[in-house]
């Protein structure tokens, strides 16, 4: 029997219009962000110096063994993940691999951004894994000779490889139906591991965390809207530094991962939070801070096009994470397998289905960035402004990504005890009505309180996307021009796609496992 | 831009090549994602089952034993009632079974089931463990209704994958140790040379 969860009422629906309409109507009249607004967006709180716990965190975050213990303990996870996908049940409600990859990590890990940033690159069981088996080396400074350190090629050094993998990566999991297989699950594992190796073995640094894996250019991009960032406590001192050991590292530890000078950062994009520069900074000039959300994506990250393309990326795949949860997925798609005589596992339906829903996301926002282009005035190449408006996407599909993911932490974790319990889920029988019915029910949290948080975030998602609209928007208009004829399409694009995700969140989701 | 365009084409009127020349072009058709279930109200043991709607008919088919392994029989059952009427499908249904991978061509067919107590059955013993595609076909108002579903007979290989990624890491590591190590004793060769060359070029200039 095919269990739907429910939607959010339709008063949300109501409530979430009359707040877009609110937001729309105030971008449209408040004066353009002033010096006033550059000041609250500077405000900065360092986490080292939170009462009580401050001194705490500090030590926490100089030391080397807190990271190491958390990535022995994720990299053992993780292979037990992988042993119980190839030697485990069947079963996916029953095996570790399937519930904790899909259920509590893929879903967690993106709901985490929100509260740590990139915290996950730091322990990430991959990166971990392919540094210990190239370099022999726990957490010190690896020997010169153990890699090949080449340089990435120039046609590399983009998010394209990072896209690519992410579509791939969607693909396997709603195409392929890889979230009910653990054997296909550990051979993923097995798979990305095999990748970290190869780019750690060939390349200089960490070249996987920058350009390749999917997992963390999302994150990495989604953290330019966190409230926390690990910067300079003072620029001066970065400035009159002459070592610079977070760039070349230190005789103990090992350089940026991610060729990041502290001194320069600008953007958390690219910093995976692991924490060399915080270790080998001879004067302990970095530290943790809290920052206004999204103040980054509003001033301080740089355009470029290929990360303006994954930014899109991202917001059609939340979409078409959604759409192929929805009850009427299964028979469009049917539908077009039938149009187009598609066989076997409907995998070429499935493909196309994925190509509309980007290219339809892709075509509204360049139609969108075209009339903005217009109505500014300013002779702008049309690439540039697709880089700078792109930031616009990254609240919007984060704000989905995080209300869609909550609604599968909420519901889909209720079968975690069971699992940790038996991981193999050795002698187990699969889920009776009665169970499917009993976890159905099974809310972390009370329903209504999930529909309160889906909707506020959504809202949120919005009113971060017009206020980083009006601050890129505001560098790019000529003076003198009309600033709010020239908010109108991407208002419009922006308004759009909340209605839509918001429609998705309101619709009964098909129930994973 | 005029090179894309006719790439652009010429990709569309492949596809719609593709289309025309299909067999199976306009048959109702659909994929059946499995899921184990358990009957608590009855004896029959765990199956594997799939709930579907395909045209006018919503089909739910059951595979028994759940996972099926090799020279041990198993049995399909296929239920399909017309969506707008509840009434149950009358002809006959055919199941056929293929390999699950790209390039499949050997299709054998299962049988051709009338129903009985509006239930197809179909039994079925493999020899060989595997992944298989079965195909249940029938023809209702003059249109084809096709069903593929994946059954994996026995279990998947588990040493085989782990071996593969070991073999690839182990092989990697020692090509670029075997690299490092012969761009090691070539720097050591130009330092050595380098450093000959310094010793005749400071005797020569001694006076």
């Amino acid at each position: 029997m095919v269990m739907n969860y429910p939607g959010l009422p339709t008063t949300w629906g109501w409530i979430v219009a009359a707040c877009v309409a609110a937001i729309v109507l105030w971008a449209l009249t408040a004066p353009t962000p002033g010096t006033a607004g550059e000041r609250h967006l500077a405000a900065r709180w360092r986490l080292g110096r939170t009462p009580l716990v401050g001194k705490h965190l500090l030590r926490l975050t100089t030391r080397h063994w807190p990271l190491v213990v958390l990535r022995v303990i994720m990299v053992v996870l993780f292979l037990l993940i992988i042993a119980a996908g190839l030697f485990g049940s069947p079963i996916p409600q029953r095996n570790i691999a399937t519930v904790f990859t899909w259920n509590i990590w893929w879903t967690g890990v993106i709901i985490s951004v929100v509260l740590v940033g990139t915290v996950w690159c730091a322990v990430c069981p991959w990166d971990t894994l392919a540094r210990w088996l190239v370099h022999h080396r726990l957490w010190r400074r690896p020997a010169p000779h153990t890699s090949l350190n080449l340089r990435v090629p120039r046609y590399l050094k983009n998010l394209w490889p990072a896209l690519f993998l992410f579509i791939a990566l969607t693909w396997l999991e709603l195409g392929a139906g890889i979230t009910v297989s653990p054997h296909a699950t550990a051979l993923l594992a097995l798979f990305m591991i095999v990748l970290a190796v190869a780019s750690q073995a060939l390349f200089e640094r960490s070249a996987f965390c920058r350009y390749f894996c999917p997992v963390g250019r999302t994150i990495g991009c989604y953290s330019q809207l966190a409230p926390v960032e690990l910067r300079p406590i003072d620029r001066n001192t970065c400035e009159r530094c002459e070592t610079l050991d977070c760039y070349y590292g230190n005789e103990a530890l090992p350089p940026c991962p991610t060729s990041l000078v502290m001194g320069r950062i600008q953007q958390n994009s690219y910093c995976i939070s692991c924490g060399n520069c915080t270790q080998s900074c001879p004067q302990q000039n970095i530290d943790w801070q809290l920052r206004p959300p999204g103040v980054e994506a509003m001033r301080g990250s740089r355009p470029h096009w290929d990360e303006a393309w994954f930014m899109l990326g991202l917001l059609a795949l939340t979409g078409f994470h959604g759409i192929t949860m929805m009850p009427f997925w299964e028979k469009g798609i049917s539908h077009l397998a039938r149009m187009i005589g598609d066989s076997g596992q409907l995998l070429t339906s499935f493909s196309i289905g994925l190509a509309i829903c980007m290219l339809a996301v892709i075509g509204l926002y360049a139609l969108a960035v075209g009339a903005t282009r217009f109505w500014t005035g300013a002779q702008l190449h049309y690439r540039h402004v697709f880089a700078s408006l792109a930031f616009v996407c990254l609240p919007l599909a984060f704000a989905y990504h995080v209300a869609h993911n909550l609604n599968h932490l909420v519901r889909e974790s209720a079968g975690i005890s069971s699992v940790i319990a038996n991981p193999f889920g050795t002698g187990t029988l699969p889920l009776c009505l009665a169970e499917t019915s009993q976890r159905l029910n099974h809310l972390l949290i009370p329903q209504t309180m999930l529909h309160t948080i889906q909707a506020s975030l959504i809202i949120v998602g919005f009113l971060l996307a017009v206020q980083i609209l009006r601050h890129r928007l505001q560098r790019m208009a000529q003076p003198g021009r009309g600033h709010r004829t020239a908010l109108l399409p991407m208002l419009l694009f922006a308004a759009v796609i909340t209605g839509f995700h918001m429609w998705l969140l309101m619709q009964p989701m098909v129930m994973r496992m | 831009m005029t090179l894309s365009a006719s790439r652009q084409l010429h990709a569309f009127l492949l596809l719609l090549l593709l289309m025309a020349s299909s067999r199976m072009a306009l048959a109702h058709h659909v994929l059946g994602r499995p899921a184990y279930s358990l009957n608590e109200d009855s004896n029959t043991p765990p199956s594997m089952q799939v709930e579907t709607q395909i045209g006018d008919y919503f089909v739910t088919y059951m595979v028994f034993p759940a996972f099926p392994r090799p020279n041990e029989p198993g049995r399909i059952n296929l239920y399909a009632r017309r969506m707008d009427n509840n009434q149950p499908f009358p002809g006959q249904v055919t199941f056929r079974v293929r390999d699950d991978n790209w390039f499949h061509s050997n299709e054998e067919t299962l049988g051709v089931q009338p129903p009985v107590d509006n239930v197809f059955r179909q039994n079925f013993q493999f020899l060989k463990a595997g992944s298989y595609i079965v195909s249940a076909s029938f023809e209702a108002d003059g249109a084809p209704y096709i069903i593929d579903f994946p059954l994996r007979i026995g279990k998947p290989s588990a040493v085989g994958p782990i071996g593969l990624a070991v073999a690839a890491i182990v092989i990697l590591l020692l090509l670029v140790n075997l690299i490092q190590r012969k761009r090691l004793v070539r720097d050591r060769i130009r330092h050595a040379h380098a450093g000959d060359k310094d010793r005749t070029r400071s005797q020569k200039q001694r006076p």
